[in-house]
């Protein structure tokens, strides 16, 4: 098993991670069509989908079985199987990956559901480092602003509600998201990750990115797929 | 007053727990199934309740992971993350509350089976003992262990090969007799490595059922005689029982938060933990 930052394979991976409302989806999909006009061998994967798995997750959810140890370790198991059998191969075939979400992801609910911090970095000790891990930096007031208007309320687990902070979805969600945004700072440092800042207009964030990303491309050209 | 291996899973607190938990150990067709039915009929006239359980056995993904073997589908890492989910879930659910409430718990195979099949199929030893540190540390572990050559006339002759008994997975250009015999070959070896480090106390599986079953109930009268704890509050765990409302079974779950019933599938069949374990 080769461990976290000790993969040597020709592809890039390119993740984003912030909060819901950070904007980084629309980040990651303007980065996608960019690469594809640019003629990358590019490929989204994306968070929570393989069926086996996924449907014990859906299960699990929706009947409110999962405790944060379940909840931790069926979504490390869903991610083991996305880099086993997607990831791993498409970096080896030489592609450009892309990932909404990443393994920064789990350890910031993780740990804010209450798991060890120590444990949960060594359960994705199988996970491929990333060439560039992006984090969108947003105030939590700025985000709550963003999907107030986007969505009909919160789902159980996606509030926290599990953890009993408050019996309104709506402030369950704000405390949870708060924490989350405690362990992404914290993160930054630890993992290195490529700090943007969400607030500012849609089209400088990406200019910026894509700056970023094209630094570490042209050191593969080969990466280039023929038209 | 129990304790695990240095990872406390949030909400949980070990120093109620008043039951004992008993491992029993030991590769394919070695004879553990026989050995926890009998011990449990003997516990149970002795008047201790009994919970047994094992592995891919909770509700929440014992069935996948079944559907998934078949299939033969999932990675390596995919695998042991699914079987520690699974344990995860018999942990919290099943024997905690057990111990919790003054149960045996007999467990056929524990984290150790899943690490040594891990370690076989070449999964990193240090990662497999982090993702399980958060089991609890079981009152005794016995492990019954039997040489190669003796264990093949046993598990082929009784019910002939299986492909992961046989680690057909990992040499696919064997035929199933030298699969069988390099793979449980391979186990043996990381069973005996984990027997040191994890103080297992070995069983000889050669003699008869009977004779390893005398030695099974020396290993467990000790255990059970251990001063430690003091006897379980009877009057919860009564109580306990009768609000679980179903008859003849106890609910060791019940001594805490009665937890919701679970329903698997659409045929509507419950696969409430609590239906296992009986008195």
């Amino acid at each position: 098993m080769k461990r976290y930052g000790e993969h040597r394979i020709p592809g890039r991976l390119f993740v984003v991670e912030g909060i819901d409302g950070s904007g980084k989806s629309t980040q990651l999909l303007l980065l996608h069509q960019w690469l594809k006009a640019e003629g990358y061998g590019v490929v989204f994967s994306e968070w929570n989908s393989s069926p086996l798995v996924k449907d014990t997750t859906k299960r699990g959810k929706k009947k409110q079985l999962l405790t944060p140890a379940t909840f931790s370790l069926l979504h490390a198991t869903d991610f083991a199987d996305r880099t086993e059998r997607n990831i791993i191969p498409l970096l080896k075939a030489g592609a450009v990956v892309l990932c909404d979400r990443y393994i920064y992801t789990a350890f910031a609910r993780d740990v804010s559901r209450g798991m060890n911090a120590d444990w949960a970095r060594e359960l994705y000790a199988f996970a491929v480092k990333p060439t560039i891990g992006f984090y969108f930096r947003v105030p939590l007031e700025v985000a709550m602003k963003r999907i107030a208007d986007a969505r009909n309320g919160f789902k159980f687990y996606e509030a926290g509600m599990d953890l009993g902070l408050s019996a309104d979805p709506d402030e369950s969600f704000r405390l949870f998201q708060g924490r989350i945004l405690d362990e992404y700072e914290k993160m930054i440092p630890e993992f290195g990750l490529t700090v943007i800042d969400a607030t500012q207009p849609i089209e400088a964030q990406q200019r910026q990115m894509r700056q970023l990303v094209l630094a570490k491309l042209t050191q593969a050209k080969q990466l280039r797929v023929a038209p | 007053m129990k304790e695990t291996y240095d990872v406390t899973l949030p909400g949980e607190a070990y120093d109620d727990l008043v039951g004992k938990l008993i491992v029993i150990e030991g590769t394919d067709g070695v004879g553990r199934s026989t050995q926890i039915r009998l011990l449990k009929e003997w516990l149970e006239e002795q008047g201790h309740a009994v919970l047994d359980t094992g592995l891919s056995r909770s509700g929440l993904v014992g069935k996948s992971i079944k559907r998934a073997k078949v299939g033969h589908t999932l990675g390596r890492i995919t695998l042991s993350l699914f079987y520690a989910t699974d344990f995860a879930d018999r942990l919290e659910n099943e024997i905690v509350p057990a111990l919790r409430a003054g149960f045996v718990v007999l467990t056929d195979r524990y984290i150790y089976s899943l690490m040594a099949r891990a370690m076989v199929r070449g999964l990193d030893p240090v990662w497999l003992r982090n993702i399980h540190r958060f089991a609890l540390k079981p009152d005794a572990i016995f492990y019954l262990r039997i040489p190669v050559d003796e264990l093949i006339p046993r598990a082929v002759f009784a019910r002939g090969f299986d492909y992961w008994e046989s680690g057909m997975d990992l040499y696919s250009t064997e035929d199933m007799y030298d699969s069988f015999r390099k793979y449980q070959t391979a186990l043996l070896d990381q069973f005996d490595r984990l027997a040191e480090e994890f103080h297992f106390e070995v069983v000889d599986a050669r003699p008869s059922p009977a004779e390893i079953f005398e030695k099974l109930r020396e290993g467990i009268s000790r255990v059970l005689s251990a001063p430690e704890a003091p006897p379980p509050d009877v009057t919860a765990a009564v109580s306990a029982a009768s609000s679980a409302g179903a008859p003849n079974v106890a609910a060791p779950n019940g001594a805490v938060e009665p937890g919701p019933v679970r329903v698997l599938d659409s045929s509507g069949r419950s696969e409430d933990p609590r239906n296992k374990a009986q008195v």
